[in-house]
C-alpha cells in the first residue's frame, strides 16, 4: 500500500515538477558509505543556490549526520557531512517564495550548513527542522521511509488542488464505459437504434434519386406508361413514409434507452460514490472542500449522464455517419463525391480550432466573471460594513466596471461564434456551389443523371450535422474525463480506518480507556500526540485541558478511532482498538461538541439521529433531562419544527441541548464532551452543564474545556501540552503544584474572571 | 521624517539611526543597538506597492522588533547588508517566456523559463493570475511559490498570447 503510494507520488513528482521523484541512488551510496553504511533516514532538495538560481542541491538526514550535497560542474557530487550533535540551533528564515533554512553550530563558528528552498520544498524542509528540533530537545524522530516523505511532501500541493493526478484520459472513459456493463441490454438496443437511424437516413435521398431517373423521366419521355409510373412512385413514397417511421420509431427507442441508461449509470455512481464517502476518514474530509464533493455526487456525475446518454452514441456514429456519407457519394459519383469529401476533414479541423478559441475566450469570460463574484461575495455579507463606511458608491462603482467589463468579453465570445459558424456554413455551401459548377455541364451533356444529382444534393446536407458533432468531440471528451476523474478520485481513496478481518464486537462495552505509549501525526514525521500513557477506569470522568493546539481534540479522535495511532496502542475494555468492530464500538460513544451539528429535519429527527426507532416517551425524557423540553414545546410546531441546515434556527444554546438529548438517547458508554459549553452565555451554561451533570453519570468521559470551572466533577485532569501529558490528578493535586500548567492556567483565568 | 517607529517589544527596542545591521560569521544577520543586539530576518511591508521602503525586522519568533520605514537612512554598510537580505526575503522567481500552459483537471501546468532556470508549475485553475499595483503580473502556483511577469510586453509572442486569457 505505502509503496503504491509512493510509487504514485514519485509519478506526481516527475510528471508535474522538474525535479527527480527521489534522492539520486549514486548521491544516496555516496553519503551512506560517508557515515560508514547508516541510513538516509529524511531528506529534502534545496533547489535554490546561493545566488538564488534553481539548482538541485540536497540535504539529508542520518541517525548522527546530516550531509549537504552540491553538483559537480564535472558530474558527481560535492558531499559535505556533519555531525547532528554539532547542531546548535535550527533557524529558519521565511520569504515571499523562498526560505533559509540555518543549521548553527557554536557562536563563533560559521553556519554549519545554509539552505535556500522555494515553498515548493517546504513541507520536506519543515520535516528536516521538525527532527532536528526535537534532538535539540532531548527526542529522537525517526520516518518511516524517506522516499515516501519525501514524494509525499512534494507531490503533496498538487494531489490537494487536484482531483486525480496522473491519470490517463483513455483508461478513465475505459472505466467509465465499464459501468455500462450491468446494462448491456440496453446499450445494444440502443446502439442498434441509432445505427438504424444512421443508415435509414440514408434511404430517402436514394430514393428521390430513384424516382426522378426511374419513374418521372421516364414517364415524361414516354418510355414508361404513367400507370406503370404511378404505381411504383407510390410504392417509392410508401417505402418513404416507412422509412420515417422506422426512423423516427428508432430515434424514440434511442433516446429512451439512452437517457434511461444514462441515468441509471448516473445513479450507480452516485450510490457507490455516497456509499464510499462514508466509509472515508476524517482525514479525507478535512482536505477537500465540501462544495467540491457535492459537486461530484451532483453535477459531475449528471454530465457524466449527458456523455453516456448522448455523447459516445453521437460521436460514434458521427464518424460512422460521415464514413458512410463519403462512400455513398464516391460511389454514386466518384468525381463529385470526392468534391464533397475532401473538404470534410478541413471542417472538422476548423471547428476544432474555433473550439480552440473559444475556450480561451471562455476562459477570459470565467475570469471576469469571477471577479464580479467576488464583489459579490464580498459585499452581500459585508454589507453592514459598506454601509456603516457609506462605501455604498464605490461599491456600485466596482460591481458596474467589472459588470461592463465581463459583458465586452461575453460580446466578444458572441461576436467569434456568430462569425464563424456562417462562414463555416458559407464554406460548405461554397463545396456545394463547386458541386453545381462540376456538375452542370455534365448534367446538360446528360452524363449526369438528375436523378443522382438530387440523390447527392440532398446526401450533402446531411454532412453538417455529424461534422459538428466531431469538431466538438475533443471538449465533450475533456468535459467527460474531468468529470470522470473527479468522481474516480473519491473512488479509489482508501479508507485509512480498515476493520480487522475478525473485528471483536465488546458487548456490551464497558468504557476502560487506556492510552499505552501511544504516538500519533497526521503526516509521517511530526507527532502531534507523542508517547502519551493513561488508563481511564469505567465509568471515571477525565478532564482534558492544556493550551490550544496541545494534542487535546487529537486524543479524542483517536479514542473515538476516527484516526489509527501511529504508535503504541488505545485499548478499550483490554482489547487493541484496531481490533473492536468500529461500527458497533462507535454506537458506543457519544459525542457533544463545541458546534453541534444539526440536520436538516424536524427536532424530533435529529434527537432520534442515532435511534431512530427510540418511542416517543424516550425521546421527551431524554429531552427533559437535556433541559430542552420546555423550550422545544415553547416552538410553535414542537417536536415537529423543522430546524433549518446545520441547525440555524435555533439558538447556539437551544442546538447544544438537543445534541446533548441525542447523545442521552444513544445512551453511549463513553462519552466525548469537546468545548461543550464554550460558546454560549452564562444562563445558558447553567442549563446545559446541569444537562451534561445528567448525561455524564454512569459513563467514561472525556471533556475538553478551556473553562476549567467546567471540569469540578472530573474525577482526574490531564493536562496535555506539545503531544503529552505534563501534568495529572485531581483538580486539588493540581493546584497544589505552585509552577504547574495547570496552576498558572487557573489563576489566569480567576484574574480575567476578577477583572471582568 | 520619522525613520524609525518603535516596535512593541518588551525585552527591549531597536530604533535608528543607532541601529545597526550586521551579516555575521554564523550566516545570520544581526541587528545591533548600542549594547543589544539579536538575529532578525527581514520582511517587506508593502513588497509591490512600495518595496524600497517599509521593512520590518523580526525576531526567531516572528515576532516585529523594528520597523525602517526609510532604508537610507541606515549606514551604508547596514544598508547593504539589509538589500542582501531583502534578495532572499523578497525572493520570487521572475518569468522571462512561456512555453505552455496546458489545462487538466482541477490544474494548470505552467512551462515557464524564469530568470532562475526553467521551471514547471501548477495553478488551480480558478486561481488567476493578479495584477500588482506597480505593474506586472503575480502567479502563485500550488504550494505558494510567487512567479513575477514585470513585463508582459517584454515577452515573445507566444509567451503572450498564452498569457491573453489570463490578463487584460
Amino acid at each position: 500500500m505505502t509503496t503504491q503510494i509512493n510509487n504514485r507520488d514519485q509519478e506526481i513528482v516527475s510528471r508535474y515538477t522538474d525535479q527527480p521523484g527521489r534522492l539520486p541512488a549514486d548521491l544516496r551510496a555516496e553519503i551512506e558509505a560517508s557515515w560508514g553504511n547508516q541510513p538516509v533516514q529524511l531528506y529534502a532538495l534545496a533547489d535554490l543556490d546561493a545566488s538564488m538560481r534553481l539548482a538541485d542541491h540536497w540535504v539529508a538526514l542520518g541517525p548522527d549526520h546530516v550531509a549537504v550535497a552540491r553538483p559537480k560542474a564535472s558530474g558527481g557530487w560535492d558531499v559535505y557531512s556533519f555531525d547532528r550533535a554539532r547542531i546548535r540551533q535550527v533557524r529558519n528564515a521565511p520569504g515571499l517564495s523562498g526560505s533559509v533554512l540555518s543549521f548553527l553550530g557554536t557562536a563563533d563558528e560559521p553556519a554549519l550548513a545554509v539552505l535556500r528552498y522555494t515553498h515548493r520544498q517546504r513541507r520536506a524542509m519543515e520535516n528536516i527542522r521538525f527532527v532536528l528540533r526535537e534532538q535539540l530537545e532531548g527526542r529522537a524522530v525517526e520516518s518511516d521511509d524517506s522516499d515516501v516523505e519525501y514524494a509525499e511532501s512534494v507531490a503533496g500541493p498538487i494531489k490537494e488542488a487536484q482531483a486525480l493526478v496522473a491519470g490517463n484520459r483513455m483508461a478513465v472513459i475505459w472505466r467509465l464505459l465499464g459501468y455500462l456493463k450491468p446494462y448491456r441490454r440496453r446499450v445494444y438496443v440502443g446502439m442498434s437504434a441509432a445505427a438504424m437511424i444512421t443508415l435509414v437516413s440514408l434511404v430517402p435521398p436514394y430514393l428521390a434519386g430513384y424516382l426522378i431517373d426511374r419513374v418521372v423521366r421516364p414517364v415524361q419521355d414516354g418510355t414508361l406508361t404513367v400507370g406503370a409510373g404511378a404505381t411504383v412512385a407510390w410504392i417509392a413514397v410508401t417505402a418513404m413514409a416507412l422509412v420515417y417511421l422506422v426512423r423516427q420509431a428508432s430515434a424514440m427507442v434511442r433516446l429512451r434507452m439512452m437517457s434511461v441508461l444514462g441515468e441509471f449509470v448516473a445513479r450507480d455512481l452516485r450510490r457507490e460514490l455516497y456509499e464510499h464517502l462514508q466509509t472515508l476518514s476524517l482525514s479525507f474530509f478535512s482536505r477537500k472542500k465540501t462544495g467540491s464533493l457535492i459537486t461530484r455526487v451532483s453535477s459531475d456525475t449528471d454530465r457524466l449522464w449527458e456523455f453516456l446518454a448522448f455523447g459516445v452514441v453521437d460521436v460514434s456514429l458521427s464518424a460512422v455517419m460521415l464514413i458512410g456519407l463519403g462512400t455513398v457519394l464516391i460511389s454514386l459519383d466518384w468525381k463529385l463525391g470526392l468534391i464533397m469529401t475532401i473538404p470534410v476533414p478541413v471542417f472538422c479541423w476548423m471547428i476544432f480550432l474555433h473550439g480552440d478559441r473559444i475556450s480561451r475566450l471562455f476562459l477570459r469570460a470565467w475570469r471576469k466573471w469571477s471577479r464580479v463574484t467576488d464583489v459579490l461575495s464580498d459585499t452581500i455579507p459585508g454589507m453592514r460594513v459598506v454601509k456603516a463606511f457609506n462605501q455604498e458608491d464605490r461599491e456600485k462603482a466596482r460591481f458596474n466596471d467589472r459588470n461592463v467589463d465581463v459583458t465586452g468579453e461575453i460580446n466578444r465570445i458572441h461576436y467569434t461564434w456568430t462569425t464563424f459558424w456562417p462562414a463555416l456554413m458559407l464554406a460548405v455551401h461554397a463545396t456545394t456551389v463547386a458541386v453545381w459548377v462540376f456538375a452542370v455541364p455534365r448534367l446538360l451533356g446528360s452524363t449526369l443523371s438528375a436523378g443522382v444529382f438530387v440523390s447527392f444534393l440532398l446526401y450533402t446536407t446531411m454532412f453538417i450535422a455529424p461534422i459538428e458533432i466531431i469538431g466538438q468531440m475533443a471538449r465533450t471528451m475533456n468535459r467527460a474525463t474531468s468529470s470522470a476523474h473527479r468522481v474516480f478520485e473519491v473512488l479509489d481513496t482508501e479508507p485509512e480506518i480498515v476493520d480487522a478481518p475478525d473485528p471483536v464486537r465488546l458487548e456490551p462495552v464497558h468504557g476502560r480507556v487506556t492510552f499505552d505509549n501511544v504516538t500519533f501525526g497526521y503526516d509521517g514525521v511530526r507527532q502531534v500526540i507523542r508517547g502519551m500513557s493513561f488508563d481511564v477506569a469505567p465509568g471515571d470522568m477525565i478532564g482534558l485541558v492544556g493550551p490550544s493546539g496541545g494534542g487535546k481534540t487529537t486524543v479524542v479522535n483517536l479514542i473515538a478511532r476516527f484516526y489509527d495511532v501511529t504508535g503504541g496502542v488505545i485499548r478499550i475494555d483490554g482489547i487493541d482498538i484496531r481490533l473492536i468492530d468500529t461500527g458497533h464500538y462507535r454506537r458506543q460513544i457519544g459525542m457533544v461538541l463545541q458546534d453541534p451539528y444539526l440536520f436538516h429535519g424536524t427536532v424530533l429527527e435529529n434527537i432520534r439521529y442515532g435511534l431512530p426507532q427510540a418511542k416517543l416517551e424516550e425521546v421527551v425524557d431524554a429531552a427533559n433531562a437535556a433541559n430542552a423540553h420546555d423550550f422545544i414545546c415553547r416552538l410553535s410546531h414542537g417536536y415537529d419544527t423543522v430546524v433549518g441546515e446545520r441547525g440555524q434556527t435555533l439558538s447556539g444554546g437551544e442546538r447544544q441541548r438537543v445534541s446533548i438529548a441525542r447523545a442521552i438517547l444513544h445512551d453511549p458508554r463513553i462519552l466525548i464532551l469537546d468545548e461543550a459549553t464554550s460558546s454560549v452565555d452564562t444562563e445558558t451554561e447553567r442549563n446545559i452543564q446541569e444537562a451534561l451533570d445528567r448525561l455524564i453519570s454512569g459513563r467514561t468521559v472525556f471533556a475538553i474545556a478551556h473553562r476549567l470551572s467546567t471540569l469540578r466533577r472530573a474525577s482526574r485532569l490531564l493536562v496535555v501540552k506539545n503531544g503529552r501529558i505534563v501534568e495529572l490528578g485531581t483538580h486539588s493535586e493540581l493546584l497544589a503544584k505552585p509552577d504547574g500548567v495547570y496552576r498558572r492556567l487557573y489563576d489566569m483565568q480567576r484574574e480575567l474572571q476578577v477583572g471582568a | 521624517m520619522k525613520p524609525t517607529v518603535y516596535a512593541p517589544c518588551v525585552e527591549y527596542e531597536l530604533a535608528q539611526p543607532q541601529l545597526r545591521l550586521e551579516h555575521r560569521i554564523d550566516g545570520q544577520l544581526w541587528a545591533v543597538k548600542e549594547d543589544h543586539e539579536r538575529t532578525v530576518s527581514v520582511r517587506r511591508c508593502f513588497p509591490w506597492s512600495e518595496p524600497a521602503r517599509f521593512v520590518s525586522l523580526r525576531d526567531k519568533d516572528d515576532k516585529e522588533v523594528a520597523l525602517i520605514r526609510q532604508p537610507e537612512s541606515l549606514d551604508e554598510a547596514s544598508r547593504e547588508v539589509l538589500e542582501r537580505a531583502l534578495v532572499e526575503a523578497g525572493f520570487v522567481l521572475h518569468i522571462v517566456q512561456i512555453y505552455e500552459v496546458e489545462e487538466e483537471v482541477e490544474i494548470r501546468t505552467w512551462k515557464v523559463e524564469t530568470m532562475q532556470g526553467p521551471r514547471t508549475f501548477q495553478t488551480r485553475l480558478d486561481d488567476w493570475p493578479r495584477e500588482l499595483p506597480g505593474g506586472g503580473l503575480l502567479i502563485r502556483d500550488v504550494a505558494g511559490d510567487l512567479y513575477h511577469i514585470a513585463d508582459r510586453d517584454a515577452l515573445d509572442d507566444k509567451s503572450k498570447r498564452l498569457l491573453w486569457a489570463f490578463a487584460d
